[in-house]
């Protein structure tokens, strides 16, 4: 278990060191993108902690990002504090309204939870128009600052980007793995299996759901405080109803319960919009079919994935190999 | 007067969400599916309402043109979809989440269709009456002609959906198949076509309360209007309210809703248009978690 561990920590690291190499290697675009997958990395894989393993649905992960995106700008323009400790905020802010939402959820199931946490995800971003310490529908200005100049003349701001997003999912990542190894994650899986047998065996079901829903909030929280750092400011209409279907729609690509998969939806959810793109110009549809193909898109392989694919592709292919196997011997 | 003025306007409100929460109910009982793509799917047949109007100018041959199209698209998803979604991914971790992440899907992908086609745009429907209030001893109400008509057309449209449940034998099958499947098929009901009527039924319900919802609003129509986000919360938070499995529970959870709403927007904060039904929504959900006409076993989804 110790090896193992070390193995992953080396692995971890080796990963790291091989995206900051490559960021220096590809252009702007692609950076920015770079930056984007992390974040969306983070914000699915809280989704999967949540829903894949304690077994909870929740549509409102946008609105949980906003609060965390709101929560960093706040402290970053009223308190002036370093960006580190903003984004440390973010996640402690979120990650109370996510224990609040957690302990309503507590007590509902399914379908109940589902639209309980869509009527807050279309609603709470609304709110930020009754507070003017929130800035209204302009939003307010969020700027981590310049990347330090030790780290050279040419090191562009969206490299700066990618490397806080970068280290930032790294950790999360490195975070949550542990967790769902540890007793916690175990508890989740086995109240996902079979409440009443959980119950039986001495696992208190709502104090774990609440935990579950107050974790992975706080990570939401850290993804949106850094979505609106790429983005340069916070508003109610960087967090969409679309935002919590995408991130939703990503987990499911990736296999609700296989965390390493998070990659892939959330290379999925930035290469969308650039395939869409080079289908419109293709087929030369009109603007209105552009908009609206990338939504479109995500919606229609949320419901081939879930129809075809439905424990994602990692766990599709574990399962077939395995089958493979069994049918030499 | 302001007290009256608001009761109204929370009443017709009301209506219209608790046609959506039948038509939620009826998808409820017939597949044990809760339809998030409910208010895409009214939203489409407002759409061809819509159409109807502006070709052949009347309201009133466009709400049944809506109901038809409403209910065939019902069907169609209920036919391609749901029995996909009830062979494929019935096991495993997924199981639980499934119909919920399909039909959220479904939504997504009529939202986006209508606006290919209609654009992203507002288009004006025009109602069959004004909607200027009316005028007593001086003072104007906002409750208008518009309003008592959408009111009065609801109230009937329920009434034959209750005698329809009540007194026929499709009203019969499609409660024998809801309540216990396996007993309606030995006795000869055909319970997948039973469940695709509920589903068309549904879309009809919710077609109505689309064109109603559109027209007691502004009177414009767009695939990402305030109206149709408000319907799809509203619809799911008053069939909760009454319980999701009974239909008088879905009229009176609408109606306590549309009350509900209209005296938070007037009294409290106008601001408050989104957060009002989530804060009623989990009140309820604490105070009575099966909903008010909900039995205790119906929780379990």
């Amino acid at each position: 278990m110790h090896k193992k561990q070390s193995r992953d920590i080396f692995l971890f690291i080796l990963g790291g060191v091989v995206l900051f190499f490559l960021s220096g290697m590809v252009d702007e675009l692609r950076v920015y993108q770079g930056a984007t997958i992390a974040i969306y990395v983070i914000a699915i894989s809280s989704i999967i902690l949540l829903t894949g393993y304690s077994g909870q649905v929740s549509l409102g992960h946008g609105a949980l990002m906003a609060v965390g995106a709101y929560a960093a700008a706040v402290t970053r323009i009223e308190f002036k504090l370093p960006i580190i400790l903003c984004f440390v905020v973010a996640v402690l802010l979120a990650a109370i309204g996510g224990a609040l939402l957690g302990a309503a959820a507590a007590r509902l199931s399914g379908p109940y939870l589902a639209g309980t946490t869509l009527a807050l995800a279309i609603g709470l971003p609304s709110l930020a128009n009754q507070f003017t310490v929130l800035g209204g529908e302009q939003g307010l200005l969020f700027d981590v600052g310049f990347p330090p100049l030790s780290l050279g003349e040419e090191f562009t701001q969206y490299k700066w980007f990618f490397w806080i997003a970068g280290l930032a999912a790294l950790i999360s990542m490195w975070i949550i793995k542990n967790i769902l190894g540890s007793r916690y994650g175990r508890t989740w899986r086995a109240i996902r299996g079979n409440e009443v047998a959980a119950q039986l065996s001495g696992i208190n079901i709502a104090r774990s759901k609440i935990l579950a829903f107050t974790i992975s909030a706080g990570i939401a929280g850290l993804a949106g405080a850094l979505l609106s750092m790429t983005i340069g400011t916070v508003s109610p209409s960087a967090f969409p109803l679309a935002l919590s279907f995408s991130l939703l729609a990503g987990a499911v690509l990736s296999g609700l319960t296989t965390l390493g998969g998070a990659m892939i939806g959330a290379v999925v959810l930035v290469a969308i919009p650039e395939i869409a793109d080079v289908v419109a110009h293709r087929v030369g549809s009109s603007e209105r079919v552009t908009t609206n193909l990338p939504g479109f898109l995500v919606s229609a392989l949320l419901i081939l994935t879930v129809l075809f694919v439905p424990n994602g592709p990692v766990e599709q292919h574990r399962a077939r190999k395995a089958k493979h196997l069994a049918l030499k011997k | 007067m302001d007290l009256l003025n608001t009761f109204l306007i929370g009443i017709t409100a009301g209506t219209i969400y608790a046609l959506m929460a039948i038509s939620m109910v009826l998808v409820w009982r017939s597949t044990r599916v809760v339809n998030f793509a409910q208010a895409g799917m009214a939203l489409l047949s407002t759409y061809f309402g819509y159409e109807a109007v502006s070709r052949l100018g009347s309201f009133w041959i466009a709400l049944p043109v809506a109901m038809i199209g409403g209910a065939l698209v019902a069907a169609l998803v209920e036919i391609i979809l749901i029995r996909l979604l009830v062979k494929h991914s019935s096991s495993g971790p997924i199981a639980g989440v499934a119909p919920i992440i399909a039909t959220l899907g479904l939504l997504g992908v009529i939202r986006s269709i209508s606006a290919m086609i209609w654009g992203g745009q507002d288009l004006r429907i025009v109602g069959p009456i004004s909607n200027d209030g009316f005028t007593i001893n001086g003072t104007t109400l906002v409750f208008s002609p518009l309003k008592l008509l959408i009111l009065v057309t609801v109230l009937v449209l329920m009434l034959i959906l209750s005698i329809v449940f009540q007194k026929t034998n499709i009203g019969l099958a499609l409660r024998a198949s809801a309540y216990a499947p396996e007993i309606a098929r030995l006795s000869g009901i055909k319970v997948d076509w039973v469940r695709t009527l509920g589903w068309a039924l549904a879309g009809a319900a919710g077609a109505v309360a689309g064109m109603f919802q559109t027209v007691n609003g502004n009177g414009t129509l767009s695939p990402d209007s305030i109206e149709f986000s408000l319907l799809l919360v509203s619809g799911f938070i008053a069939a909760v309210i009454g319980g999701l499995d009974s239909l008088i529970g879905a009229v009176i959870g609408g109606l306590v809703l549309g009350l509900m709403i209209a005296f938070v927007l007037m009294y409290v904060s106008s601001g408050l248009f989104f957060i009002a039904p989530f804060v009623i929504l989990l009140t309820v959900l604490f105070i009575r978690p099966q909903g008010i006409f909900g039995a205790k076993a119906a929780r379990r989804a």
